[in-house]
């Protein structure tokens, strides 16, 4: 079983399985995720990886076997797992309405932290993510690169060993898609990351080890240099076609 | 605990981040500002009819019982008001789950230390206050100057507890319909038809029989405004209103099991 520099397992899958009607979006995963390691979740759209994430984070219930988060069950333990993680949604998850200190601090908040923790969180996150400069501006007013770094500050306020990335440059122009991942890269060691993604230079570029998805089965798990780095990486991604 | 004050101050923040908080608490006050002054114009027309008739000026003899500020002017102003909160506060309702939903930012809330109860209490707590708000700037104008008119002041406060207790009933009903839904439209328009039904089901009773039509009485929202009006705070009224906040927070806190369970 795969693990990382301190040797534990962050993330462990058993038999995951979750069904919606007849459609089974995930069809008993079996997947562990080395703790501080950056992890990339691949596979086109609808391959099951917002399923998965879904199921880790206990916002939804899996219709057989588990996953467990540092050895506590999300399906029945989800309020241990949730101190235990920090999640990036994708850039329209945010409150528009709020401004990027004000949304920060609520994210501290809402994470139990306060007082001088909780300004001090903020004060780092803002300045690791060099949000500053929009420091009072509007969310709803902000560019989408600026946006995704609101959300990936928040993600980060408590510290948390596990954070759960998915589909972080979605919708940016090249310039702010650098941007992002420059910030996902010099995150790499001190947290286990978990990347969602489709897209496959961004994996090769930050992830240590990979597991790829399709139709809501694994075809394809292991380091990234040697799942995307031989052959026709693309073929993962084509119905019907095996991996090279 | 800190986490569920860092949510309700977020409430209220969305709450005034938005225009349809002032617009309501405006067309509310607005409303029952006419309404009011024209019951006033009533009475005051009411009046000089019988002094012209009667030439007895405004002598109180010359002057039926029934024709006085209160019962003129400032009971039906009250039903207005509680009419008004029908139409008024599923547009605040709407927003409060449907709008987490369609955002996604319910994930957002869902996997952090708050607990699904503590969302469904700080997104109540902060509506429930709003509602109170509304109805003390509505409300305090006509009563301020009906007070003068000799009704009592614990007969104010009886009905300013029955009206905010009829629109806490309101919002209870609202919230539960944007709790199921990821449409704004969808969560208003369900809150005006459910607070519509449960108003009053006087229009059903002839097609019922008497022991369902007194079961019907006995959880409809508007007959039990009745009482209050009349300056009487029971017991069996309040308890009334709090189950039916019971319940509408139990059902919000379902959906979010709902969703976990999927379909």
């Amino acid at each position: 079983m795969a693990t990382g520099a301190s040797g534990n397992t962050a993330i462990r899958a058993r038999g995951l399985t979750r069904r919606f009607g007849d459609h089974v979006a995930l069809d008993r995963l079996d997947l562990a995720v080395p703790e501080r390691t950056t992890f990339g979740l691949l596979g086109e759209n609808g391959a099951g990886k917002t399923t998965f994430i879904r199921l880790l984070t206990g916002f939804l219930l899996p219709s057989a076997g588990d996953v467990a988060v540092f050895g506590v069950s999300a399906a029945t333990q989800p309020d241990v797992v949730h101190r235990n993680i920090g999640f990036v949604m994708e850039t329209s998850r945010l409150y528009p309405e709020l401004r990027v200190h004000a949304f920060l601090r609520f994210c501290g908040g809402i994470r139990n932290l306060g007082g001088d923790a909780l300004e001090t969180a903020v004060a780092s996150a803002m300045e690791r993510f060099q949000l500053g400069a929009v420091r009072q501006r509007l969310i709803g007013n902000l560019s989408k690169g600026y946006q995704q770094r609101v959300s990936l500050a928040q993600a980060f306020l408590h510290d948390p060993a596990l954070v759960i990335v998915d589909e972080p440059t979605s919708g940016l122009d090249p310039v702010q898609q650098r941007d992002v991942q420059d910030v996902l890269a010099s995150l790499g060691g001190e947290h286990t990351v978990l990347l969602c993604t489709h897209d496959l230079r961004e994996a090769e570029t930050l992830t240590d080890q990979v597991a790829v998805l399709r139709s809501g089965r694994l075809i394809a798990e292991g380091p990234t240099g040697e799942i995307l780095g031989t052959g026709d990486a693309l073929a993962l991604f084509r119905p019907g076609e095996d991996p090279a | 605990m800190r986490p569920l004050l860092a949510l309700v101050r977020k409430e209220f923040a969305s709450l005034f981040g938005a225009p349809t908080a002032y617009l309501t608490l405006t067309m509310v006050a607005l409303v029952t500002a006419i309404i009011f002054f024209e019951r006033l114009k009533v009475y005051n027309q009411i009046l000089i009819v019988y002094a012209t008739n009667t030439m007895g000026g405004f002598d109180t003899d010359t002057i039926p019982d029934h024709i006085n500020l209160w019962d003129t002017v400032f009971f039906p102003v009250m039903e207005a008001l509680g009419v008004t909160l029908l139409a008024a506060i599923p547009i605040v309702t709407m927003r409060v789950f449907a709008e987490e939903r369609a955002r996604g930012t319910d994930e957002l809330l869902l996997t952090t230390h708050l607990s699904p109860w503590q969302i469904v209490l700080a997104k109540f707590a902060v509506t429930y206050a709003f509602v109170v708000l509304i109805l003390a700037a509505s409300f305090v104008y006509p009563a301020t100057a009906i007070e003068q008119g000799g009704l009592g002041l614990e007969h104010l406060a009886a009905v300013f507890t029955g009206l905010a207790l009829l629109g806490l009933g309101i919002a209870s009903i609202g919230l539960v319909c944007s709790a199921f839904t990821s449409s704004q439209l969808v969560a208003a328009v369900s809150g005006w038809a459910a607070a519509f039904v449960f108003w009053d089901f006087g229009w059903a009773y002839s097609f019922l029989n008497e022991s369902t039509a007194n079961v019907l009485e006995r959880i409809a929202l508007h007959p039990r405004f009745g009482a209050f009006s009349e300056g009487i705070v029971a017991v069996e009224n309040v308890a009334y209103f709090a189950a039916i906040s019971l319940v509408a927070m139990a059902l919000a806190r379902f959906s979010f099991d709902l969703r976990r369970v999927g379909h």
